[in-house]
C-alpha cells in the first residue's frame, strides 16, 4: 500500500506557513532601515558577525533539496548519496581559503568584482553571464521546488501557489537586501535544523530505536534490522573514479558559487569571515546529519512496513504525517520551505550584484553609491518577478538538475577566479577562450542537449560527474597552457596582465605596498598541475 | 623577512586544501582500499559513520585550527608590513603618474 503526504488540517499548515512569511517581513522592514548604501544592500555593511554569518552560510548553502532531492536519492541510490552530499560541507570553507578572504579584502560585492579588477570589462562579462545563468538555474529549481511544496501543502493549483509564494518570496527579499537575507537566513537556518532533528527523535522512538535522544548519531540499532532487510544498503556500489569525479564537478563548482562567495564577504573582518566558517562547518553538518538519518529512516520504513513511498521526494513529510501529530507534520513543511526561502534570497541577491554591481560597474562606473543601489533594488525585484514568471512554464533546460550546474561553473568561473588570485601570469584572453570553449563542450556532451554526444551514460552523466571529469582539467590546462603562450607572443601584448592587475594580487593578499614580481608569478607548478588535469582529464574520456 | 611570509603562506594553503579535501572525500579512502571497510563504530559500519563523522566534526576540527593558524599568519604579514615606508607603494607612484 503507498504511503501518501496530506495534512489532514490544512488551516494548521497554513499557520505555521503565515506566522513564517510574518517573521521574514519583520526582519526584512527591520533590516531595510539599516540599508542606505550600496555596501549595506550587497554586503551588509561589512558587518556581520561570525555566529550569525555562519547560521546565514549554512541556510544559504542548505536549500529545498536538503529536504525533498537528496532524501529521495537516498531512499533511490542509499549510502553513495549520503557521500556525494557530505563533500559539499568544504565548499565554504575552501572558498574562504581559496580566495574569500583575499576578495574580503578588497571588499568586494561578488566574485566578478575582482575578476573585473584583475582581468578587465570583457572577461568580467563572460564571467557574469555564466553566473547569471546558473543563479537562474539555481533560482528557478526552487521557485518550482517551493510552489510544488505550497501546492502539496494546500491543495491549491500549481499556478496559483507560484504566484503567492513567489511574489510573498521576492517581496521580503527585496525589502531587505543582505541585511535582510542574512538574518533571515539566520533564522531559517534555526528553523530548519529544528524541522529537520527534533521530529526525527519521535520517529526514531516510534520506530523502535533507543537513540531517539539524539537522531543524528545514535540510530546505530537500527543497522542489524536495515540491513537483514536491505543487505546491499552500506555497499558502496561505485568504483574509485565515480568518487573521485565529485572533486572537480561538486567541490570546485560550488568554490565559485556568487551567493556563497557573498556570505563570507559580508563578514565584519577577514578573521571574522574564518571563524563564521568553523560556525557553519558545525551548523551544517547537524543538519545534513538530520538528512542522512531521514533519508535511512525512509529507506527503514519501506523495509520494514512493507509499504511504498511512491513519491520519494516527499519522505521526510510522509514519515512525519505517518507517526507524529498534524502541528509537527505542518512545521516540516515549514522548515523544509524556509530551506528553499534562504536559497533564493541567496540566488537573487547574486543575481543583483551580477547586474546591479558588476554588469553596471562597467556600463556606469562613476555612478554614486546611493544610485547604485537603488539599481541594485531594481534588479533584486525584477530578478525574482523573472524567476516567478519562468516557473509557470520553465524552460526545460534550465530546470536541469543544479548538480549538473555545479560542473558548468566549475568549468568556466573556478579556473578564472583561483588562477588569477593565485598567479599573475593568467592572461584575460586565456580566460575568454578556455571559459568559453569548455563551458560550451560541457553542454555538449551533457545528455540534456545533444543526448547523442554524451560522455557517460546514466545518472554520472545527467549529473554532470563524468562531463565535469573531462572539461574541468580542460579549463584549466587550457587557461594555463594559452597564458604562458599568449604572455610571450608580442602580437597579444593588449590581453596580457598589467603592472596594475599584478598589484591587484600582492594586495589582496595582504601584501599592501610591498610589491614584488617574482610572487605568485612561476611558471613551474601550473604546467604541473597542467600535466595533472590532462591525466584527470584523460581518465575522464574512457568508458564510464 | 618576506621570502619566509610568502612560503609560509603557500605551505598554509595546500596544507588545509588537502586537510579538507581528505575530510570531505574521506569516502573515497574506503573504495581505494576496500580492506578498510571491517568493523563497526556505534553500531554503523565503519566506512558509513566515518565519513559522517569526518564531514560534520572532521571539518569543523579543520576549519578551526585553519582559522587559527591564517589568523596569526594575518597577524605576522601585517607586522611585516608595519615595517614598510609608504614610499615603497607601488600604486601610489602609478596614481601619482
Amino acid at each position: 500500500m503507498p504511503a501518501e503526504y496530506a495534512l489532514s488540517n490544512v488551516w494548521i499548515g497554513l499557520g505555521v506557513v503565515i506566522i513564517l512569511f510574518a517573521i521574514f517581513y519583520a526582519v526584512g522592514y527591520f533590516s531595510s532601515r539599516k540599508t542606505a548604501s550600496d555596501e549595506d544592500f550587497y554586503a551588509a555593511g561589512f558587518s556581520i558577525g561570525p555566529v550569525t554569518n555562519g547560521l546565514g552560510m549554512a541556510a544559504t548553502w542548505a536549500s529545498l533539496a536538503t529536504f525533498l532531492g537528496v532524501i529521495a536519492l537516498i531512499l533511490r541510490l542509499q549510502v553513495p548519496f549520503v557521500y556525494l552530499w557530505i563533500q559539499w560541507a568544504i565548499s565554504i570553507p575552501l572558498l574562504t581559503l581559496l580566495y574569500g578572504t583575499s576578495l574580503r579584502r578588497m571588499k568586494a560585492f561578488t566574485p566578478a568584482s575582482f575578476i573585473r579588477q584583475r582581468y578587465g570589462k570583457p572577461s568580467t562579462v563572460v564571467i557574469v553571464c555564466w553566473m547569471i545563468l546558473i543563479m537562474v538555474m539555481y533560482a528557478l529549481g526552487q521557485m518550482v521546488g517551493l510552489g510544488q511544496a505550497f501546492e502539496l501543502l494546500f491543495g491549491v493549483p500549481y499556478n496559483v501557489a507560484i504566484v503567492v509564494a513567489g511574489l510573498a518570496t521576492v517581496g521580503f527579499i527585496t525589502i531587505g537586501g543582505m541585511y535582510g537575507a542574512t538574518y533571515n537566513a539566520a533564522f531559517q537556518m534555526v528553523v530548519m535544523t529544528l524541522a529537520m532533528i527534533v521530529p526525527m527523535g519521535a520517529i526514531m522512538k516510534a520506530m523502535g530505536s533507543s537513540g531517539w535522544w539524539f537522531p543524528p548519531l545514535a540510530y546505530g540499532d537500527m543497522v542489524p534490522d536495515m540491513i537483514k532487510n536491505i543487505p546491499t544498503f552500506f555497499d558502496m556500489k561505485y568504483d574509485f573514479r565515480w568518487y573521485f569525479a565529485l572533486i572537480p564537478a561538486f567541490t570546485l563548482g560550488p568554490v565559485a558559487l556568487p551567493h556563497l562567495a557573498m556570505k563570507v564577504f559580508t563578514s565584519s573582518s577577514v578573521k571574522s569571515a574564518r571563524w563564521a566558517v568553523v560556525w557553519f562547518a558545525l551548523f551544517l553538518g547537524l543538519l545534513f546529519s538530520g538528512t542522512y538519518v531521514v533519508g535511512f529512516a525512509g529507506n527503514f520504513f519501506t523495509a520494514t512496513t512493507g509499504r511504498v513511498i511512491e513519491k520519494a521526494d516527499q519522505t521526510i513529510l510522509i514519515l512525519n504525517v505517518f507517526y507524529n501529530p498534524t502541528l509537527v507534520a505542518a512545521f516540516v513543511m515549514g522548515g523544509a520551505i524556509a530551506a528553499g526561502l534562504s536559497t533564493i534570497g541567496g540566488n537573487l541577491m547574486a543575481i543583483a550584484g551580477l547586474v546591479g554591481s558588476d554588469l553596471l560597474g562597467i556600463i556606469a562606473p562613476n555612478m554614486e553609491s546611493a544610485k547604485r543601489m537603488k539599481w541594485g533594488y531594481a534588479a533584486l525585484g525584477l530578478g525574482g518577478l523573472a524567476a516567478v514568471l519562468m516557473a509557470f512554464n520553465p524552460p526545460r533546460f534550465l530546470v536541469t538538475s543544479i548538480l549538473w550546474a555545479f560542473g558548468l561553473l566549475a568549468t568556466t568561473a573556478t579556473p578564472a577566479i583561483l588562477l588569477g588570485v593565485w598567479w599573475k601570469e593568467a592572461n584575460k584572453l586565456a580566460l575568454i577562450i578556455s571559459s568559453m570553449i569548455c563551458g560550451i563542450i560541457y553542454i555538449v556532451i551533457s545528455p540534456h542537449v545533444l543526448p547523442s554526444i554524451c560522455v557517460g551514460s546514466g545518472l554520472v552523466a545527467a549529473l554532470g560527474m563524468s562531463g565535469g571529469m573531462v572539461t574541468i582539467p580542460l579549463s584549466f590546462a587550457m587557461f594555463i597552457i594559452l597564458s604562458i603562450g599568449f604572455n610571450r607572443m608580442p602580437a597579444l601584448k593588449a590581453y596580457a596582465p598589467t603592472l596594475a592587475d599584478k598589484q591587484v594580487i600582492d594586495r589582496i593578499h595582504g601584501w599592501g605596498p610591498d610589491y614584488d614580481e617574482s610572487r605568485y608569478n612561476g611558471i613551474t607548478w601550473p604546467l604541473i598541475i597542467s600535466a595533472f588535469c590532462v591525466v584527470v582529464f584523460i581518465w575522464g574520456l574512457q568508458p564510464w | 623577512m618576506k621570502e619566509k611570509i610568502y612560503k609560509k603562506e603557500i605551505r598554509i594553503t595546500i596544507i588545509f586544501s588537502v586537510l579538507l579535501l581528505l575530510t570531505g572525500h574521506s569516502a573515497s579512502i574506503f573504495v581505494l582500499f576496500p580492506g578498510l571497510q571491517q568493523g563497526t563504530l556505534w553500531g554503523f559500519p565503519i566506512q558509513y559513520i566515518i565519513p559522517i563523522l569526518l564531514g560534520w566534526f572532521g571539518i569543523a576540527v579543520v576549519c578551526l585550527i585553519m582559522t587559527i593558524v591564517c589568523n596569526k599568519f594575518d597577524d605576522e604579514m601585517a607586522e611585516y608590513v608595519k615595517t614598510l615606508a609608504p614610499e615603497n607603494d607601488p600604486s601610489t607612484e602609478t596614481k601619482q603618474k
